[in-house]
């Protein structure tokens, strides 16, 4: 058995060779423009939280987006040179509660070199993934995700706004003055708040129904009255993969509600989606969940994946 | 009964899933049972894993992803081909820094498109539960390939495997075969990650062949034993991630190599009880 032991020796070598390698996956370069002005610098982790945080800076700092638009950032890893700009920035705004599961280490150890940190879901009604989403469906949530904090707020420009003002005060903690940008900003998003609630108003209460890739629209759901009964991977993270057992469940949530459209969006198979739409006979809408338009303006961003639903779930 | 079967019923997405399944164990039970035999583990495993740039490659410029795949394989082979061939640098030297090259590559590659971060996992882990009818059709032709082939080259293959030496005395280029093989597994891999993943393709080419080689001394039993455990453990595996919500190529993978080390358990006892040590 000599073969046997030889192999067996050699795949175990190049399984722990994947592993470190894969563990360095998806280091992206960053919008890193290195220019050196003598303004502070405002590092925001993702693009859509960073349009936001650009409208309330202004011109008072440069404000700097970590992952690439259009990245998934559940998944995104730092380069070093993305290091290199966390440590050097005045404010690190993240969006917390494990969406940068991997920048997370580089912020905190930037944030016991001396860098404010600002973490945006510290300052919203936070919503329990498993528990206010799912509360009347027990079967939906898993429980190792029961008590896990959604970290998708910026679907709902509400708490957007809640964390602008808050984001207003952290600017001038450290001297950052920004006049009343912040509650200009706020002004905004609660009109942009308004324009939403006139987008959808056409979809009839019992239509109000969402299945989602993974669970990305817990709070935009919330904020609209919608029910998120079920995703294709029902976690928090797009990482997981799909299991047999829960695509099956959620064939029978989709024919038990009356469910028409499938959302799907970055990350989500589109194997698994197409197939399991092919044979629950509803359609497929791509939904931009985690990245900025073209014009790169959080309003388009949620006035768009507003219409998206608005246009798929009317009769 | 009802929940060993039923779930198989009432679900296309698993059936094409255990078709895909049968497919693939058919088809690695008898390219396994060669690597096995011949101890070609890791150039499955690099080439598993060094299309990855290949693949990356053939998706962001709008390629079908198997045409990319194959061009991956091809540099693998190749590269391990000239490598042995130019200097006296040994096979696995060789196979080892062309797979690690090509997996740092795909990394890059991956990293700097933006919008390809996701499909990483795809590729590596496949997307068992969205077999479409396509991918059930090229797993078909591989599988009828792969069988022809080892029909055709049955003799020289199996001299291959027990006596190298005796290849050519009998009057058969030994390197030729050797490529041959080589080009089996490489289709194996290139046809079966797409819809399975490179993880379970490389599963089902060495568990379930390890299993052959423990119980049998004959190669055609060996891949009938191979084909057993392959479709076996595609189904306990999918029925595991019906039941248990895991997720589904590893649980057939998972399964396999589970069955092989139940095997070789009682193969072990078996002979130190029989005392039979050859």
């Amino acid at each position: 058995m000599e073969i046997m032991n030889h192999t067996l020796r050699k795949s175990v070598i190049a399984c722990f060779a994947i592993g470190s390698l894969l563990t360095t996956a998806g280091c992206g370069d960053g919008d890193s423009s290195s220019s050196s002005s003598d303004r502070p610098s405002v590092v925001v982790t993702y693009s859509i939280l960073g349009a936001v945080v650009a409208d309330v800076v202004g011109d008072a700092a440069d404000v700097k987006i970590l992952m690439p638009n259009g990245i998934d950032p559940h998944e995104w890893e730092p380069s070093a040179k993305d290091i290199e700009l966390l440590n050097q920035a005045d404010l690190i705004v993240s969006n917390g509660l494990d969406l940068e599961g991997n920048v997370m280490e580089a912020i905190e150890a930037a944030e016991k070199d001396g860098v404010a940190v600002f973490h945006a879901t510290d300052h919203i009604d936070v919503i329990e993934f498993g528990v206010s989403v799912h509360d009347d469906d027990e079967e939906a949530g898993h429980d190792d995700e029961l008590g896990s904090g959604d970290p998708h707020f910026w679907t709902s420009p509400v708490e957007m706004a809640a964390v602008v003002e808050a984001l207003g005060v952290a600017l001038a903690d450290i001297g950052i003055d920004t006049g009343d940008r912040a509650a200009m900003t706020k002004e905004d998003l609660l009109n942009t708040d308004q324009e939403v609630r006139d987008l959808i108003a056409a979809i009839p209460a019992e239509s109000r129904i969402l299945v989602t890739g993974h669970e990305s629209l817990g709070y935009f759901a919330h904020e609209y009255e919608f029910e998120v009964v079920g995703a294709v991977i029902p976690s928090l993270s797009s990482e997981a993969e799909a299991s047999a057992g829960d695509l099956a469940t959620l064939k029978e949530i989709i024919a038990d509600e009356g469910v028409s459209v499938i959302f799907t969006e970055m990350g989500t198979s589109p194997d698994v989606v197409e197939a399991l739409a092919a044979e629950a006979k509803v359609s497929v809408v791509e939904l931009s969940t985690h990245f900025l338009p073209e014009d790169g303006t959080y309003e388009t961003f949620i006035l768009q994946l507003a219409s998206m639903i608005s246009v798929a779930l009317q009769p | 009964m009802g929940n060993l079967v039923r779930p198989f019923l009432d679900n296309e997405f698993l059936q094409r899933a255990f078709l895909a399944g049968v497919l693939v164990s058919l088809t690695c039970a008898v390219v396994g049972t060669y690597v096995v035999l011949r101890g070609m583990a890791f150039i499955g495993d690099a080439l598993a894993h060094g299309v990855l740039p290949g693949v990356a490659g053939a998706l962001m410029i709008g390629m079908p992803a198997m045409a990319g795949a194959a061009v991956g394989a091809a540099v693998m082979v190749g590269g391990v081909g000239l490598i042995t061939a130019r200097s006296k640098l040994s096979n696995d030297t060789a196979i080892g820094l062309l797979f690690i090259g090509l997996l740092a590559l795909g990394v890059v590659m991956v990293s700097s498109a933006d919008s390809l971060t996701g499909d990483l996992e795809a590729i590596l882990f496949g997307q068992f539960l969205g077999v479409n009818t396509s991918d059930l059709v090229a797993q078909s032709i591989a599988l009828g390939f792969v069988v022809v082939v080892a029909v055709v080259a049955a003799r020289p293959f199996l001299l291959l495997c027990f006596d190298a030496d005796l290849v050519s005395a009998m009057g058969y280029r030994a390197t030729w075969y050797h490529r041959l093989m080589l080009l089996l597994i490489a289709a194996t891999v290139v046809v079966s990650f797409q819809a399975v993943g490179a993880l379970l393709v490389f599963g089902m080419l060495l568990a379930p062949a390890g299993v052959g080689a423990l119980i049998s001394k004959r190669i055609g039993t060996m891949m009938l034993w191979a084909a057993l455990v392959g479709v076996v453990s595609t189904y306990v595996g999918l029925l595991a991630s019906y039941h248990f919500s895991w997720a589904a190529g590893a649980s057939v993978v998972l399964t396999a190599v589970t069955i092989f080390f139940v095997v070789f358990t009682g193969v072990s006892i078996r002979h130190s009880i029989v005392g039979d040590r050859s």
